[in-house]
């Protein structure tokens, strides 16, 4: 006993140590049972309410750090929330694009307009798509309003729309109601006419033109415009009919490339017919 | 003279000592919860206790020093809503590392000097590794880029704010 005494005695440091991280890591493990309950939640309570006290008390260093996020947390919902206007000016374009889908058989190759150029009142448009989406010379660009162009040259990556505002654009159109054919072209005005229209055919305000069958380059009955005013000019036969184009040029981002090409055959015969002509 | 000398005669009698640990221990568990906010950089806080639990280690001797660590530590649990144990095992084992530095009637010479800055550094070191051991095992991050940031940020801090008590010692010796 009194050797066990002494050992206590001699030893009653690392016997403390001992003792206490044992007591201590019993604490960790009965951690969970005593949580926050009894006694512990009357002390935790205490300091809180001890804290709640000094609330006011400014802190210079956290108000500091807090301002900083809050800053950058503020440029950040800035950002996010442009994109999110943004975004919701694409969906509804590509919405309404997409409803223009069913309406057609052709495949519709989806392209966004990158750049645009006018050269003495020729405008083209250049867009993302080219001939490994399947772009190809010939082919006609629209939109879900209507008529846009067609494809004037194409590469690997991108391709070059000669638009409807283009004074070498001449597209064969006819009167939605009253089947009346003319030519649709562009002069440099906010608007197109519809030429060769005799005084004596009936054009109204209002009346829809669209693509006519007798074009070889654009496929039929696409919107080109609808009719804003019937000029007579006093010493003329034709009537000019002035459109109002269903494209607004100027804010167009997104297009859809009809995948079809004008048929060889048609183009063959009409281009023989017409040396024999001549 | 002994620094101790001009001491309250209070503090010569071991039960008043014990109670004015106590109560130290309560008021600084307090002062950390409450109030070390304010002088917080990036969440690192000094260790107050750790700073108490030396002292008392180096006065009283490393038995005392051990108890204390443990006291204190659990008294800090309580307070900060902790896992229970972990601030006591932590401080159990700074208190008796910090015990081997005992020296009888020298302790005011070393809490006076720069010694006791570094036993408060190889105490917080040790301190530390334990504490953030336990206390990253439900998190999914590394131990020792844990401890590398937090540990030893909280263990320079701790020694920067020895400095105080170093000071306040070093200068009542002088007197």
């Amino acid at each position: 006993m009194r050797r066990f005494i002494e050992f206590v005695v001699r030893y009653k440091n690392y016997i403390a140590l001992c003792t206490l991280v044992v007591m201590s890591f019993s604490f960790m493990s009965f951690g969970a049972l005593s949580q926050l309950g009894g006694f512990r939640a009357v002390v935790v309570g205490s300091i809180g309410w001890i804290q709640s006290l000094f609330a006011w008390v400014p802190n210079p260093v956290a108000l500091k750090s807090e301002n900083t996020a809050l800053r950058e947390l503020n440029l950040q919902l800035s950002i996010e929330s442009s994109r999110f206007r943004q975004s919701m000016v694409e969906n509804a374009t590509l919405r309404k694009m997409l409803e223009l889908q069913p309406l057609t058989t052709e495949k519709l190759i989806a392209a966004d307009i990158v750049g645009k150029t006018t050269t003495e009142l020729r405008n083209y448009a250049t867009i993302n798509k080219g001939t490994e989406d399947g772009i190809k010379e010939g082919m006609t660009c629209i939109t879900d309003a209507g008529l846009v162009g067609n494809i004037v040259g194409a590469s690997p990556h991108f391709a070059v729309v000669q638009l409807l505002l283009n004074r070498d654009t001449r597209v064969a159109a006819k009167v939605y109601r009253t089947r009346v054919d003319g030519i649709v072209h562009w002069q440099g005005e906010t608007t197109l006419s519809l030429k060769d229209v005799p005084r004596t055919f009936d054009v109204k305000q209002g009346d829809l033109i669209i693509t006519s069958s007798y074009s070889a380059k654009y496929p039929p009955n696409i919107v080109v415009g609808t009719v804003r005013r019937v000029d007579n000019e006093p010493n003329s036969l034709f009537q000019n009919v002035v459109i109002e184009s269903a494209v607004n040029f100027a804010t167009l981002e997104q297009v859809f490339v009809l995948d079809r090409l004008a048929n060889e055959e048609r183009a063959a015969l009409e281009g023989e017919v017409t040396t024999k002509i001549k | 003279m002994s620094p101790l000398a001009d001491r309250p005669a209070y503090m010569s009698n071991p039960a008043m000592r014990i109670i004015a640990y106590a109560v130290t221990a309560l008021t600084l568990s307090v002062v950390h919860v409450v109030f070390l906010r304010f002088i917080s950089v990036s969440s690192v806080t000094p260790d107050l206790l750790l700073i108490l639990t030396v002292w008392i280690s180096l006065v009283e001797g490393q038995f005392a020093g051990t108890l204390a660590g443990f006291t204190s530590g659990l008294l800090f649990d309580v307070a900060s809503a902790d896992v229970l144990g972990t601030n006591a095992l932590a401080k159990t084992i700074a208190g008796f590392v910090a015990g081997y530095f005992f020296r009888e009637g020298m302790a005011m010479q070393i809490i006076g000097s720069y010694r006791f800055l570094l036993i408060i550094t190889l105490s917080g070191f040790l301190h530390n590794i334990v504490y953030f051991f336990f206390y990253i095992q439900p998190m999914q991050v590394s131990f020792l880029t844990f401890f590398l940031t937090y540990g030893v940020a909280t263990t320079l801090y701790t020694t920067v704010a020895a400095v105080f008590p170093m000071l306040f010692v070093n200068r009542r010796q002088e007197w």
